[in-house]
């Protein structure tokens, strides 16, 4: 081929590719409303009613991380991980099933190991890290979970695997590509969201040279196919989103900048395509993971530690005007709440309302257990 | 073992082989015993060791490769191991120069230096793919075949979804490139500075 035939074949050849590059641009998925969670309205006349208890988790030293979701039958399967301590590379996510007829836990097993995981990634992981679930628009149970294959949670990536059965087998990992930077620093602690196309929103952070919030847009193959900044700088993360309606959601997130240590408040009311800059609630924040949900037909409630300096305290304040105002309703943990885990730290909460409209949180008990709580809603406003 | 597994690891492999090819003294050996050596190291890589390959540990570190980095270990292992250059510095100059501009606009904004991030448009963005199509036709009306080469690779790579990413940048750059063109780029003006001023002092 002669040089003149060759130039001019190479253009026809960028304009072949460039050709698909736009076409790839005006596929790309547009912004989707959120689905806001329905759940039963409990009525206001029901007796109030409390139980927590620990988990059967007793296989290893050191726990953390609960998430759960709620099966089709409408039991619960929490997954959280665990080993001989955070970070160690024996550390596995577990799962186990709570019933709400028998009101018990069944023993726990082991769902996700690291050496296993990285035959299965096809790539060195040194540790396993936060877990989170949820569910799609096809009703199939997707967990996520942090790994590390070099440094510390700095050096984070997230994968992805769904469960077609309520979690009883569970398809190959996939790893989400999250960042530029050799894919690390991205996290999870939220719970995703359903978007009303069928697309999943999972709330992310980075924590390597900054720390800030995104919202990833995954597709139902549970790739990475957009994602909007939720917060930017050094002092922002582990945001947890919760929609109003299809274009309002609110979300929290914790507070690692410079004192008071408070919890981090941001807005949408284009759902999700723009959010407003992180702003101070007067709820205190000790540098520590929150968790919130929008009961049916009632207030906005936030599970936080109630203090600036430590994790003693883990508390659940009420909102009538989705975020604006709180109320310290009740205190799930604390000094005056015997009996006292070894380590007194009650952390890293998670809250859902299920079918019912009960309501259940799940949190870090002492570093060495996982601690369930449910709760109705008369309970819940009756305090304070 | 799925096909974006095929594609990275196989990016990670000729890394290692590359850097074995710069790494060790090829060149005095001769031909056959060189290409023999060589071709058996880029099996050993895939082999599993302890549960993982030499090419899977890498994986972990560096995530899959952007199509400059294999560019630039495609021409180490011709240089190294054929004798080959397979294109002229002017090339590898220009295409290194555009890798550590596009390192310097993407990281510090994907990173979180400000609420824009770049990163997003990777996804799928008419103004991104503009910007892209108008220094492919600059690199190309100034005869810059590795340039053009490597995006319309790269572009072709991510419409066919050939990694993990379905993110445009992925394939374009990644930090070792980045950090490669910067090195250069540096390196490249120490020199020029340091020509200037032997020039004024004869």
């Amino acid at each position: 081929m002669s040089a003149r035939a060759l130039k001019w074949t190479s253009l026809a050849v960028i304009a072949l590719v460039f050709a698909g590059l736009y076409l790839r641009a005006l596929d790309a998925p547009p912004p989707a409303a959120f689905v806001p969670p329905r759940s039963a309205a409990q009525p206001a006349a029901s007796k109030p009613f409390f139980k927590p208890q620990l988990l059967p988790n007793s296989s290893t030293l050191s726990v953390h991380s609960a998430t759960a979701v709620e099966l089709s039958d409408g039991r619960l399967r929490a997954f959280w991980y665990g080993g001989t301590r955070e970070g160690a590379s024996d550390v596995a996510i577990y799962t186990s099933v709570y019933s709400p007829v028998t009101g018990s836990w069944e023993p726990e097993r082991m769902l996700v190991s690291r050496e296993p995981a990285e035959r299965r990634l096809q790539r060195s992981l040194r540790k396993l890290g936060n877990p989170v679930a949820g569910r799609d628009a096809a009703g199939r149970v997707w967990l996520y979970y942090v790994s590390v294959s070099v440094g510390g949670w700095a050096g984070s990536a997230i994968n992805a695997m769904v469960s077609p059965d309520e979690g009883e087998t569970w398809s190959a990992p996939r790893r989400l590509i999250a960042s530029p930077f050799f894919n690390i620093s991205t996290l999870v602690k939220g719970p995703p969201l359903r978007l009303a196309d069928g697309t999943i929103a999972l709330p992310v952070y980075h924590e390597f040279l900054g720390k800030f919030g995104e919202l990833l847009r995954l597709d139902g193959e549970g790739r990475v196919v957009g994602k909007t900044r939720l917060s930017w700088g050094t002092s922002s993360l582990q945001p947890v989103i919760v929609p109003r309606s299809e274009n309002e959601a609110v979300g929290f997130m914790r507070y690692a900048g410079d004192p008071p240590g408070r919890v981090l408040m941001i807005r949408t009311g284009d759902a999700g395509a723009r959010w407003t800059a992180p702003v101070k609630t007067a709820l205190p924040n000790p540098n520590s993971a929150v968790a919130s949900v929008l009961l049916a037909g009632g207030p906005l409630v936030l599970v936080f530690n109630n203090a600036e300096e430590n994790r003693e305290e883990l508390a659940l304040a009420l909102s009538a005007d989705f975020g604006d105002t709180w109320r310290v309703a009740r205190s799930l943990e604390g000094e005056a709440l015997p009996p006292r885990a070894p380590v007194p730290e009650y952390s890293y909460p998670w809250i859902m309302q299920d079918r019912s409209g009960d309501v259940h949180v799940l949190y870090t008990w002492g570093r060495s257990r996982i601690k369930h709580a449910v709760f109705n809603r008369a309970w819940l406003e009756g305090g304070g | 073992m799925s096909a974006t597994d095929i594609f990275g690891l196989g990016g990670c492999g000729l890394l290692y082989v590359a850097l074995a090819a710069v790494l060790f003294p090829l060149r005095r050996l001769s031909a056959g015993v060189r290409y023999a050596v060589m071709m058996a190291f880029a099996v050993a890589v895939f082999i599993p060791i302890g549960g993982l390959s030499l090419a899977e540990s890498m994986r972990g570190t560096t995530g899959d490769l952007s199509v400059p980095t294999l560019a630039l270990a495609a021409s180490a292992c011709a240089s190294r191991i054929a004798g080959r250059t397979l294109f002229q510095p002017r090339e590898w100059s220009a295409l290194l120069g555009a890798v550590a501009a596009a390192g310097l606009f993407l990281y510090p904004f994907a990173l979180g230096l400000t609420p824009f991030d770049p990163y997003a448009l990777g996804y799928g963005s008419a103004a991104l793919t503009t910007v892209l199509l108008f220094a492919t036709l600059a690199a190309w009306r100034a005869g810059l075949n590795l340039a053009v080469l490597v995006v319309v690779v790269a572009a072709a790579a991510y419409l066919a979804g050939a990694y993990e990413s379905r993110n445009l940048w992925d394939y374009l750059i990644d930090p070792l490139a980045a950090l490669y063109g910067l090195g250069r780029w540096g390196s490249d003006a120490l020199r020029g500075i340091g020509r200037s001023f032997q020039r004024r002092k004869s």
